[in-house]
Protein backbone atom coordinates (compact mmCIF):
# COMPACT_ATOMS: atom_id res chain seq x y z
CA UNK A 1 0.00 0.00 0.00
CA UNK A 2 1.09 3.50 -0.86
CA UNK A 3 2.13 5.36 2.58
CA UNK A 4 3.08 8.70 3.68
CA UNK A 5 -0.13 10.63 2.27
CA UNK A 6 -2.58 12.96 3.90
CA UNK A 7 -5.94 10.93 4.45
CA UNK A 8 -8.41 13.60 2.85
CA UNK A 9 -11.35 10.82 3.68
CA UNK A 10 -10.72 11.45 7.34
CA UNK A 11 -13.45 13.40 9.23
CA UNK A 12 -12.90 17.00 9.72
CA UNK A 13 -13.57 18.52 13.12
CA UNK A 14 -12.90 21.90 14.95
CA UNK A 15 -9.27 20.39 15.64
CA UNK A 16 -8.40 19.62 12.24
CA UNK A 17 -9.69 22.97 10.50
CA UNK A 18 -7.89 24.98 13.13
CA UNK A 19 -4.45 23.06 11.99
CA UNK A 20 -4.78 23.15 8.69
CA UNK A 21 -5.64 26.71 8.90
CA UNK A 22 -2.53 26.79 11.14
CA UNK A 23 -0.66 25.63 8.66
CA UNK A 24 -1.86 27.70 5.97
CA UNK A 25 -1.33 31.00 7.98
CA UNK A 26 2.08 30.55 8.63
CA UNK A 27 2.90 29.70 5.31
CA UNK A 28 1.77 33.27 4.08
CA UNK A 29 3.18 35.07 6.97
CA UNK A 30 6.54 33.40 5.65
CA UNK A 31 5.61 34.06 2.11
CA UNK A 32 4.86 37.81 3.13
CA UNK A 33 7.86 37.86 5.41
CA UNK A 34 10.26 37.66 2.12
CA UNK A 35 8.29 40.11 0.03
CA UNK A 36 8.60 42.62 3.02
CA UNK A 37 12.16 42.18 3.03
CA UNK A 38 12.79 42.37 -0.74
CA UNK A 39 10.49 45.94 -0.52
CA UNK A 40 12.50 47.03 2.77
CA UNK A 41 15.87 46.03 1.30
CA UNK A 42 15.66 48.50 -1.40
CA UNK A 43 15.93 51.30 0.92
CA UNK A 44 19.22 52.39 0.50
CA UNK A 45 18.41 52.92 -3.22
CA UNK A 46 15.36 55.99 -2.57
CA UNK A 47 14.22 56.07 -5.87
CA UNK A 48 13.44 52.73 -6.86
CA UNK A 49 11.89 52.66 -3.48
CA UNK A 50 9.26 55.14 -4.27
CA UNK A 51 8.66 53.49 -7.12
CA UNK A 52 7.93 50.13 -5.35
CA UNK A 53 6.17 52.41 -2.93
CA UNK A 54 4.28 53.64 -5.75
CA UNK A 55 3.57 50.43 -7.17
CA UNK A 56 2.21 48.90 -3.85
CA UNK A 57 -0.10 51.46 -3.30
CA UNK A 58 -2.55 49.93 -6.25
CA UNK A 59 -6.13 48.53 -4.96
CA UNK A 60 -4.88 44.99 -4.95
CA UNK A 61 -2.56 45.21 -2.72
CA UNK A 62 -4.53 47.02 -0.34
CA UNK A 63 -7.34 43.96 -0.19
CA UNK A 64 -3.80 41.93 -0.13
CA UNK A 65 -2.98 43.88 3.15
CA UNK A 66 -6.15 43.48 4.28
CA UNK A 67 -5.87 39.66 4.18
CA UNK A 68 -2.81 40.11 5.92
CA UNK A 69 -4.25 41.18 8.84
CA UNK A 70 -6.57 38.84 8.82
CA UNK A 71 -4.00 35.94 8.70
CA UNK A 72 -1.67 37.52 11.45
CA UNK A 73 -4.61 37.54 13.92
CA UNK A 74 -5.83 34.19 13.30
CA UNK A 75 -2.46 32.83 13.21
CA UNK A 76 -1.90 34.81 16.66
CA UNK A 77 -5.03 33.84 18.53
CA UNK A 78 -4.70 29.89 17.45
CA UNK A 79 -0.85 30.32 18.38
CA UNK A 80 -2.11 31.33 22.02
CA UNK A 81 -4.92 28.44 21.84
CA UNK A 82 -2.07 25.81 21.60
CA UNK A 83 0.08 27.59 24.35
CA UNK A 84 -2.78 27.21 26.67
CA UNK A 85 -2.77 23.41 25.45
CA UNK A 86 1.12 23.34 26.13
CA UNK A 87 1.08 25.18 29.48
CA UNK A 88 -2.34 23.34 31.01
CA UNK A 89 -1.88 20.37 29.44
CA UNK A 90 -4.98 17.96 29.90
CA UNK A 91 -7.14 20.92 31.44
CA UNK A 92 -6.29 22.88 28.20
CA UNK A 93 -6.82 20.00 25.36
CA UNK A 94 -10.55 19.19 26.97
CA UNK A 95 -11.35 22.75 25.87
CA UNK A 96 -9.58 22.99 23.12
CA UNK A 97 -13.19 23.14 20.72
CA UNK A 98 -14.39 25.95 22.98
CA UNK A 99 -10.79 27.59 22.77
CA UNK A 100 -11.09 27.15 18.94
CA UNK A 101 -14.38 28.82 18.34
CA UNK A 102 -13.51 31.00 21.34
CA UNK A 103 -10.59 32.49 18.67
CA UNK A 104 -12.48 32.78 16.33
CA UNK A 105 -15.51 35.22 17.54
CA UNK A 106 -12.27 37.00 19.14
CA UNK A 107 -10.56 37.26 15.80
CA UNK A 108 -13.60 38.42 13.88
CA UNK A 109 -14.23 41.51 16.06
CA UNK A 110 -10.12 42.23 16.22
CA UNK A 111 -10.23 41.66 12.54
CA UNK A 112 -13.43 44.39 12.25
CA UNK A 113 -11.35 46.80 14.65
CA UNK A 114 -8.36 46.65 12.38
CA UNK A 115 -10.46 46.40 9.30
CA UNK A 116 -13.18 49.23 9.11
CA UNK A 117 -10.87 52.31 10.01
CA UNK A 118 -8.59 51.05 6.89
CA UNK A 119 -11.11 50.47 4.68
CA UNK A 120 -12.21 53.98 5.96
CA UNK A 121 -8.99 55.23 4.31
CA UNK A 122 -9.02 53.45 1.50
CA UNK A 123 -12.24 54.90 0.58
CA UNK A 124 -11.64 58.36 1.43
CA UNK B 1 -34.97 -0.74 9.18
CA UNK B 2 -32.91 -1.02 5.87
CA UNK B 3 -29.24 0.07 5.71
CA UNK B 4 -27.23 0.12 3.06
CA UNK B 5 -23.43 -0.41 4.03
CA UNK B 6 -20.49 0.50 1.54
CA UNK B 7 -17.16 -1.89 2.92
CA UNK B 8 -13.96 -1.48 1.65
CA UNK B 9 -12.61 -5.00 -0.16
CA UNK B 10 -9.05 -5.57 -0.95
CA UNK B 11 -7.80 -9.60 -1.26
CA UNK B 12 -4.03 -9.89 -2.12
CA UNK B 13 -3.89 -12.69 -3.86
CA UNK B 14 -6.74 -11.39 -6.53
CA UNK B 15 -7.18 -7.33 -6.34
CA UNK B 16 -4.62 -5.16 -7.76
CA UNK B 17 -6.24 -2.15 -5.19
CA UNK B 18 -8.87 -2.11 -2.63
CA UNK B 19 -13.00 -1.54 -4.16
CA UNK B 20 -15.88 -0.58 -2.60
CA UNK B 21 -18.46 -3.36 -2.72
CA UNK B 22 -22.35 -2.57 -1.28
CA UNK B 23 -24.67 -4.82 0.90
CA UNK B 24 -27.95 -4.31 2.25
CA UNK B 25 -28.50 -5.26 5.97
CA UNK B 26 -32.14 -5.59 8.00
CA UNK B 27 -30.81 -4.43 11.04
CA UNK B 28 -31.97 -2.40 14.48
CA UNK B 29 -30.92 1.19 14.89
CA UNK B 30 -30.27 0.07 18.49
CA UNK B 31 -27.69 -2.49 16.23
CA UNK B 32 -23.82 -1.91 16.22
CA UNK B 33 -21.85 -1.85 13.13
CA UNK B 34 -20.51 -4.86 14.09
CA UNK B 35 -23.53 -6.57 14.39
CA UNK B 36 -24.14 -5.74 10.66
CA UNK B 37 -20.91 -6.94 9.22
CA UNK B 38 -21.82 -10.58 11.36
CA UNK B 39 -24.82 -10.16 9.41
CA UNK B 40 -22.98 -9.57 6.25
CA UNK B 41 -20.91 -12.36 6.98
CA UNK B 42 -23.05 -15.17 7.60
CA UNK B 43 -26.02 -14.47 5.48
CA UNK B 44 -24.25 -12.67 2.22
CA UNK B 45 -20.28 -12.47 2.03
CA UNK B 46 -18.40 -15.21 3.81
CA UNK B 47 -15.40 -13.73 1.98
CA UNK B 48 -15.60 -10.76 4.36
CA UNK B 49 -12.90 -10.24 6.82
CA UNK B 50 -12.45 -8.10 9.94
CA UNK B 51 -11.14 -8.75 13.15
CA UNK B 52 -13.95 -8.86 15.89
CA UNK B 53 -13.32 -10.67 19.66
CA UNK B 54 -15.88 -9.73 22.26
CA UNK B 55 -18.40 -7.25 21.39
CA UNK B 56 -17.93 -5.24 24.19
CA UNK B 57 -15.56 -2.13 23.81
CA UNK B 58 -13.19 -3.68 25.56
CA UNK B 59 -10.80 -6.32 23.50
CA UNK B 60 -9.77 -3.11 20.94
CA UNK B 61 -10.08 -6.04 18.01
CA UNK B 62 -12.61 -4.16 15.49
CA UNK B 63 -11.35 -0.63 15.12
CA UNK B 64 -11.78 0.26 11.58
CA UNK B 65 -12.92 3.56 10.04
CA UNK B 66 -16.87 3.71 9.91
CA UNK B 67 -18.04 6.93 8.00
CA UNK B 68 -14.39 8.68 7.60
CA UNK B 69 -13.91 8.42 11.55
CA UNK B 70 -12.18 5.35 13.32
CA UNK B 71 -13.24 4.39 16.32
CA UNK B 72 -14.64 0.33 17.21
CA UNK B 73 -17.12 -1.02 14.98
CA UNK B 74 -18.94 -2.89 18.43
CA UNK B 75 -19.43 0.32 20.19
CA UNK B 76 -20.94 2.48 16.95
CA UNK B 77 -24.47 2.48 16.77
CA UNK B 78 -26.60 2.78 13.70
CA UNK B 79 -29.14 5.20 15.24
CA UNK B 80 -25.56 7.34 16.18
CA UNK B 81 -24.30 7.78 12.57
CA UNK B 82 -25.56 9.96 9.70
CA UNK B 83 -28.76 8.67 7.93
CA UNK B 84 -27.31 7.14 4.74
CA UNK B 85 -24.92 4.77 3.12
CA UNK B 86 -22.70 3.85 6.03
CA UNK B 87 -19.02 3.75 4.61
CA UNK B 88 -16.62 1.25 6.42
CA UNK B 89 -13.08 1.04 5.06
CA UNK B 90 -10.31 -0.68 7.11
CA UNK B 91 -7.78 1.73 9.49
CA UNK B 92 -6.07 4.60 7.09
CA UNK B 93 -2.09 4.06 6.73
CA UNK B 94 -1.26 0.74 8.00
CA UNK B 95 -0.60 -2.22 5.41
CA UNK B 96 -3.78 -4.03 4.58
CA UNK B 97 -4.04 -7.88 5.22
CA UNK B 98 -7.06 -8.46 3.83
CA UNK B 99 -10.46 -6.39 3.78
CA UNK B 100 -10.77 -4.42 7.16
CA UNK B 101 -8.02 -6.52 8.44
CA UNK B 102 -4.67 -4.08 8.71
CA UNK B 103 -0.78 -4.75 9.74
CA UNK B 104 -0.10 -3.78 13.11
CA UNK B 105 2.84 -5.26 13.55
CA UNK B 106 5.13 -1.99 13.28
CA UNK B 107 2.64 -0.39 15.94
CA UNK B 108 3.49 -2.98 18.41
CA UNK B 109 7.03 -2.61 17.40
CA UNK B 110 6.58 1.25 18.65
CA UNK B 111 4.65 -0.01 21.44
CA UNK B 112 7.18 -2.09 23.15
CA UNK B 113 9.93 1.16 22.30
CA UNK B 114 8.40 3.09 25.38
CA UNK B 115 8.96 0.32 27.73
CA UNK B 116 5.43 -0.82 28.20
CA UNK B 117 5.82 -2.10 31.91
CA UNK B 118 6.83 -1.51 35.24
CA UNK B 119 10.73 -0.73 36.14
CA UNK B 120 11.91 -0.72 39.72
CA UNK B 121 15.47 -0.88 40.41
CA UNK B 122 14.47 -0.91 44.41
CA UNK B 123 14.75 -3.74 47.05
CA UNK B 124 11.75 -6.04 46.15
CA UNK B 125 9.15 -5.44 48.90
CA UNK B 126 7.46 -8.40 50.85
CA UNK B 127 4.05 -7.34 49.70
CA UNK B 128 3.10 -5.22 46.80
CA UNK B 129 4.58 -1.72 45.88
CA UNK B 130 2.13 0.83 47.86
CA UNK B 131 0.13 3.47 45.86
CA UNK B 132 -1.50 6.16 47.29
CA UNK B 133 -5.13 6.83 45.42
CA UNK B 134 -4.35 10.91 44.64
CA UNK B 135 -1.51 9.64 42.50
CA UNK B 136 -3.07 6.33 41.16
CA UNK B 137 -5.36 9.71 39.84
CA UNK B 138 -2.75 10.85 38.16
CA UNK B 139 -2.33 7.51 35.55
CA UNK B 140 -5.53 6.95 36.06
CA UNK B 141 -7.13 8.03 32.37
CA UNK B 142 -4.44 6.65 30.81
CA UNK B 143 -4.42 3.16 32.08
CA UNK B 144 -7.73 2.74 30.55
CA UNK B 145 -5.95 2.54 26.74
CA UNK B 146 -7.41 -0.68 25.32
CA UNK B 147 -4.88 -0.43 22.38
CA UNK B 148 -7.20 -0.14 19.48
CA UNK B 149 -4.68 1.14 17.19
CA UNK B 150 -7.43 4.10 16.68
CA UNK B 151 -6.00 7.34 17.81
CA UNK B 152 -2.31 6.22 16.14
CA UNK B 153 -3.82 5.63 12.84
CA UNK B 154 -5.93 8.64 12.77
CA UNK B 155 -3.06 11.10 13.09
CA UNK B 156 -1.72 12.94 10.12
CA UNK B 157 1.74 13.05 11.91
CA UNK B 158 1.53 9.06 11.82
CA UNK B 159 0.45 9.11 8.18
CA UNK B 160 3.15 11.94 7.00
CA UNK B 161 5.72 9.75 8.73
CA UNK B 162 6.23 5.97 9.50
CA UNK B 163 8.20 6.38 12.60
CA UNK B 164 6.36 8.47 14.59
CA UNK B 165 5.97 6.77 17.86
CA UNK B 166 2.32 7.78 17.31
CA UNK B 167 -0.53 8.46 20.36
CA UNK B 168 -0.77 5.46 21.68
CA UNK B 169 2.73 4.17 22.24
CA UNK B 170 3.08 7.97 24.23
CA UNK B 171 0.20 7.42 26.21
CA UNK B 172 1.99 4.14 27.25
CA UNK B 173 4.92 5.87 28.01
CA UNK B 174 2.91 8.84 30.05
CA UNK B 175 1.38 5.71 32.15
CA UNK B 176 4.69 4.56 33.16
CA UNK B 177 6.53 7.83 33.79
CA UNK B 178 4.06 9.40 35.66
CA UNK B 179 3.66 6.14 37.81
CA UNK B 180 5.21 6.46 40.96
CA UNK B 181 6.33 3.35 42.25
CA UNK B 182 8.56 3.09 38.65
CA UNK B 183 12.20 4.42 38.43
CA UNK B 184 13.00 4.39 34.96
CA UNK B 185 11.11 7.80 33.81
CA UNK B 186 13.74 9.56 32.38
CA UNK B 187 14.60 6.42 30.32
CA UNK B 188 11.49 6.66 28.72
CA UNK B 189 11.65 10.40 28.69
CA UNK B 190 14.61 10.42 26.89
CA UNK B 191 12.85 8.08 24.17
CA UNK B 192 10.28 10.04 23.42
CA UNK B 193 12.32 12.97 23.45
CA UNK B 194 13.29 12.07 20.05
CA UNK B 195 12.89 13.44 16.83
CA UNK B 196 10.19 10.94 16.17
CA UNK B 197 8.61 11.52 19.42
CA UNK B 198 6.61 14.06 21.56
CA UNK B 199 7.33 16.85 19.50
CA UNK B 200 6.04 15.20 16.54
CA UNK B 201 2.17 16.24 17.78
CA UNK B 202 0.77 19.43 16.41
CA UNK B 203 -2.33 19.31 18.63
CA UNK B 204 -4.53 18.32 15.64
CA UNK B 205 -6.70 16.03 18.39
CA UNK B 206 -8.20 13.66 15.53
CA UNK B 207 -6.77 10.83 18.39
CA UNK B 208 -9.19 12.63 20.76
CA UNK B 209 -11.60 12.15 18.84
CA UNK B 210 -11.29 8.49 17.67
CA UNK B 211 -10.72 7.07 21.06
CA UNK B 212 -13.26 4.74 21.72
CA UNK B 213 -12.20 5.14 25.70
CA UNK B 214 -12.39 8.89 25.59
CA UNK B 215 -8.89 9.75 26.76
CA UNK B 216 -7.73 12.92 26.55
CA UNK B 217 -4.58 12.05 23.98
CA UNK B 218 -3.14 14.98 23.07
CA UNK B 219 -3.59 16.73 26.35
CA UNK B 220 -1.61 13.72 28.28
CA UNK B 221 1.03 14.36 25.26
CA UNK B 222 1.37 17.70 25.95
CA UNK B 223 1.71 17.14 29.94
CA UNK B 224 4.74 14.68 28.00
CA UNK B 225 5.98 17.75 26.17
CA UNK B 226 6.03 20.16 29.48
CA UNK B 227 8.09 17.52 31.36
CA UNK B 228 10.82 17.28 29.27
CA UNK B 229 10.95 21.26 28.77
CA UNK B 230 10.46 21.82 32.75
CA UNK B 231 12.75 18.50 34.03
CA UNK B 232 16.58 18.60 33.53
CA UNK B 233 18.07 15.31 32.97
Amino acid sequence: MKKNVYEPRYRYHAGTVAWILHRLSGLALILYLAMHIWVIHHLNRPLDFNNIMAFLNEPVFKILELGLWGVIVYHALNGLRIIMIDFFTRKGAAVQKQMFWGAVVLGVVVFAAGAIPFVGTMIK
Amino acid sequence: MKVTFKIQKFNPENDTKPYMKEYTVATHPNAAVLDCLNDIRWHQDETLSFRRSCGHAICGSCAMNVNGKNGLACQTLIKDLKQGVITVRPLPSFPIIKDLVVDLDKFYAKFSKVIPYLNNDGPVPEKERIQLPEQQKIIEESTTCILCASCTSSCPSFWADDDYLGPAALVKAFRYVFDTRDTTAEKRLKMVNDKNGVFRCHTIFNCNEACPKDINITGHIAELKLALVTTKM
